[in-house]
């Protein structure tokens, strides 16, 4: 494997002799046809780096795949041969997700692209990783259906981000995206094609994982290292007509942690977010800037859908008594009118605006990064507090974003961290101010999803003995020469 | 003259701007309802993130100034497998945004200046345009061939090198050499003679706009055949009475519009001069009430928007100084100058057309494949990206397409043959000079 900027530690698969490459692209020719593969630089280099800190490195081929026949023949071949296999949809996660570690073939699944199918009636959608948000937004308008599309951009894949534990703009409502995979099927790293949910039963039923026992986990939360998933299905909502959107602004991050809490009792929110004023900037400053006195540290919008007129009262007298309970706790909480292209940036998913990390990286050369955590929302405020020491510490906006999951009180809280990745000491900034905020949440319970390599390494050094040995097992068991994304886990 | 023509190596700043986030790999609109099509020519028929939209291009463009990407025969020809059709420029919202088509254009400039490209078919036409000034390898008495019929009607075409007149009709290389795109000439001149217009051509006088060579990277020739023409522009100001440029052809009207304005004396050397595309110029006069039309044509039709004349025209608004945002901020996007509802306009107004949409349009639209060099360079591949279009404007129940471009013309057309279709191609001024009534009656 080629490295481009950094020593590697790792054994890796060392694709340097020519004769080497000539034979392996013969092969893999043969699965996916000439024009589906390749060894030539240019073409690996493009998939050699991401929005993150993480180091760049090249894969030793590309290889796209059309069918789950083709996928299952490469499999078999690169687990024969002991070669790594990477799967990339879009590439456009921000923790260096698909960067190859030890090199090997990067497996591209964008011309998977079919939705399979949509059941308007059974509100059950069934799509290849490839579809993006923007083709499936398009094709369930048309029976007036949604999905929980996040603030990606509107290219990425909605498979790639529901098995990697993504979030939506349904979350508060429906849970997270992965919680709203019905089915599946995956190619396992030894190449056999396998099916959990009802879809394994009767091939055409892909509406539930339940009762059966979860085999979906095997796959989702695993950072494509146990298979490649080529089919899910999903569940679809109806496209309620009215929307009001609910926003506060409150001093500090106790306050508003107080009125996030109020209001999820009540469970009327499609989306319940919480922005730091750096986060609400237009770009995220870099380096970072002290905020004006007098300016609300944190504001938040409460996004609702209603069937009727009289569904929307009955949500906003709900959110009334909320703001009127907490301004009785004599909390800062205000009413704030939040800027218009930024609510339309929240509320008008998927966005290319917010997509296209317009908001954060402006000013940062490129680079964007981030502590992403699961958390329960009780330690959101001390965490925040300690994490806004530490970013302003390292000269780094504490741009945070705390959003509350179905019905429970646990929900994201992270920082969008921008930098400038052209200069390498600015980049290793980031990440050492990144790392050091994990740490944090991991003291406190959160946990880190789409985890960089880095922080995987943070979690494995607090996992008790048993959960470790079991994901060795169960990866070992699916994966024997682990050959799918390896390192990844840090396992 | 001097000219500014930004080397890779000053974009570098843009470059690093591009956050791979990939949202300009695909055409979206919110709406509601949203919308959604693939955008990239090159990255519809060759899959690997390298080919696709900006993304792609801005990694070749980090890996060529980073040294990480020495030149090799696979990079040149993946840098020059490319429309420049700014599809993707469309969809980005980063900073980079107003700066794609001309960062792709860059790594080409690099390309050539350090004697590596273009890609061989691109050799023969600049060599031909040295030799010819065109790039059809086109005897100067050539490019007249298309005006003998008006001759022989007794309606010969006013020769500006002789005479004067307020309008240069700017025939373009593709309509005078390539004979499957003559029509567009023709009926350009017919039409601005059924007007009553006084206006004139430079016949075998006319050179290259040079679109073809700054396109795929030969700045030097481009500067060649576009000083020359600036040149004679002045000329035709100063001693022949010109005030107004029209040009039937996307590609001319394009270069001599935004890519002149790179050289420091174009304020000057135009000041009086307007250049307008035909289907601006008639689409103003329909406005005015001015146009004529008789009889019908019963067709149903759509329209392709062609690259040149739609987003190439773009004016990006940049926080220059940093007064607004911050420096090099990229504002907002002014399209007003992009000919999106002119030909429209025309469609709609001639009587007995059908006007039927096809979903990706105007700042949307796909390219037809033939742009950036790549009809040259790769013909098979223009020809399997314009036949997707084609069979795009088949699927809304068109019987024809119209666009307004001679080059989009003549592929379209070469798409058409390649899937057997039916559907015939023609320019905008073909239905407008089949319907015209003439200033005289006729």
């Amino acid at each position: 494997m080629s490295e481009l900027s950094s020593p590697q530690k790792e054994p890796v698969f060392a694709a340097t002799d020519v004769g080497k490459v000539d034979s392996v692209l013969r092969e893999l020719s043969k699965i996916v046809g000439e024009s589906n593969c390749t060894a030539a630089r240019h073409i690996r280099y493009a998939y050699s780096y991401d929005l993150s800190f993480v180091k760049p490195k090249l894969p030793d081929y590309v290889v796209m795949a059309e069918t789950v026949e083709q996928i299952q023949g490469l499999l078999r071949f690169a687990n024969k041969e002991k070669i790594p296999v990477v799967p990339y949809t879009a590439g456009t996660n921000i923790g260096g997700l698909t960067i190859p570690e030890r090199g090997g073939i990067l497996l591209d699944l964008k011309k998977m692209n079919k939705i399979v199918d949509i059941d308007p009636e059974a509100h059950v959608a069934v799509i290849e990783p490839g579809v993006s948000h923007a083709k499936l937004a398009d094709a369930l308008y048309k029976h007036k259906l949604r999905f929980g599309w996040p603030v990606g951009p509107p290219s990425a894949s909605v498979l790639a981000c529901a098995v990697s534990h993504g979030i939506g703009g349904l979350n508060a409502r429906y849970g997270l995206n992965s919680q709203e995979i019905t089915s599946m099927e995956v190619v396992l790293p030894t190449g056999e094609l396998v099916r959990v949910g009802s879809c394994a039963i009767r091939h055409d039923a892909w509406h539930s994982c339940l009762p059966l026992p979860q085999l979906d986990g095997l796959f989702k939360g695993w950072l494509g290292s146990t298979g490649v998933v080529t089919k899910i299905g999903i569940s679809v909502h109806p496209i309620p007509p009215l929307l009001k959107v609910f926003t506060v602004s409150c001093d500090n991050v106790e306050d508003i942690y107080s009125y996030m809490l109020n209001l999820s009792n009540y469970e009327i929110c499609d989306d319940l977010t919480a922005v730091s004023w750096w986060l609400a900037q237009v770009p995220i400053p870099y380096p970072f800037k002290p905020k004006p006195d007098g300016a609300p540290e944190w504001f938040s919008f409460a996004t609702t859908t209603s069937w009727t007129e009289k569904e929307r009262e009955a949500r906003t007298e709900i959110w009334e008594t909320v703001f009127e309970e907490e301004q009785k706790k004599k909390t800062s909480i205000k009413r704030t009118v939040y800027p218009e292209e930024a609510l339309r940036g929240r509320t008008q998913l998927p966005s290319q605006v917010v997509g296209s990390t317009k908001n954060y990286c402006k000013q940062g050369g490129a680079g964007i990064s981030w502590p992403g955590t699961f958390t329960p929302a009780k330690v959101w405020a001390p965490v925040y507090n300690k994490w806004r020491e530490i970013l302003i510490g390292h000269n780094l906006s504490p741009s945070v974003r705390m959003s509350m999951y179905r019905g429970v009180h646990y929900g994201m809280l992270r920082a969008m961290i921008p930098f400038n990745k052209q200069n390498a000491e600015e980049t290793e900034n980031a990440r050492r101010a990144i790392v050091e905020c994990l740490k944090v949440d991991l003291e406190a319970g959160g946990i880190p999803y789409k985890p960089p390599i880095d922080f995987a390494n943070e979690i494995n050094q607090r996992a008790s003995p048993g959960y470790l040995d079991l994901l060795r097992r169960v990866k070992k068991f699916l994966d024997p020469n682990d050959i799918m994304n390896p390192g990844k886990l840090g396992i | 003259m001097d000219w500014k023509i930004a080397e890779l190596k000053e974009l570098e700043d843009k470059i690093w701007r591009c956050t791979a986030c990939g949202t300009c790999k695909i055409a979206y609109d919110y709406g509601p309802p949203p919308t959604f099509g693939e955008i990239c020519p090159a990255g519809t028929e060759f899959g690997f993130e390298g080919f696709m939209a900006s993304k792609g291009k801005i990694a070749f463009a980090r890996g060529i100034l980073s040294g990480e990407l020495p030149w090799d025969e696979e990079l040149l020809e993946a840098i020059y497998k490319c429309t420049v059709c700014a599809g993707c420029q469309n969809q980005c919202q980063l900073d980079h945004k107003p700066f794609i088509p001309e960062i792709i254009e860059a790594m080409r400039r690099k390309a050539v200046e350090e004697g590596v490209g273009p890609m061989p078919l691109h050799k023969n036409l600049l060599q031909s345009m040295k030799n010819y000034n065109n790039p059809y390898q086109g005897p100067r008495r050539v490019r007249t061939d298309w005006t003998r019929p008006f001759k022989k009607a007794g309606k010969p075409i006013k020769d500006l090198n002789k005479e004067p007149a307020p309008v240069l009709f700017f025939v373009g290389c593709t309509g005078a050499f390539n004979t499957a795109a003559r029509a567009v000439p023709t009926s350009t001149a017919s039409i601005f003679q059924k007007l009553g217009m006084d206006f004139g051509i430079l016949g075998e006088n006319e050179i290259c706009c040079g679109s073809t060579a700054m396109r795929v990277g030969d700045s030097e020739e481009f500067k060649r055949v576009a000083t020359k023409n600036l040149e004679t522009f002045k000329w035709l100001r100063d001693e022949r009475g010109v005030k107004t440029i029209i040009s039937s052809c996307a590609g001319c009207y394009r270069a001599i519009k935004k890519d002149y304005s790179l050289s420091s004396e174009y304020d000057k050397v135009m000041e009086g001069i307007e250049v307008v595309h035909t289907a601006d110029y008639l689409s103003r006069l329909h406005k005015e009430g001015k146009l004529k039309f008789r009889g019908e044509l019963p067709w149903k039709v759509t329209y392709h928007d062609p690259c040149h004349t739609g987003r190439h025209l773009n004016k990006f608004i940049i926080d220059h100084e940093g007064k607004e945002l911050w420096k090099g901020a990229y504002l907002d996007v002014d399209q007003s100058e992009c000919l999106y509802e002119q030909p429209r306009d025309l469609l709609k107004a001639i009587p007995g057309i059908e006007f039927l949409e096809m979903k990706r349009n105007r700042a949307n639209s796909f390219c037809c494949g033939g742009g950036g060099g790549v009809m040259t360079g790769f013909g098979d591949w223009a020809r399997k990206n314009a036949s997707l279009r084609v069979q795009e404007g088949m699927d809304t129940g068109a019987e024809r397409i119209v666009s307004i471009c001679p080059f989009c013309h003549f592929n379209l057309n070469e798409g058409a043959k390649r899937i057997g279709s039916q559907v015939q191609v023609h320019d905008l001024t073909e239905l407008v000079d089949q319907v015209l009534v003439g200033c005289d009656g006729d």
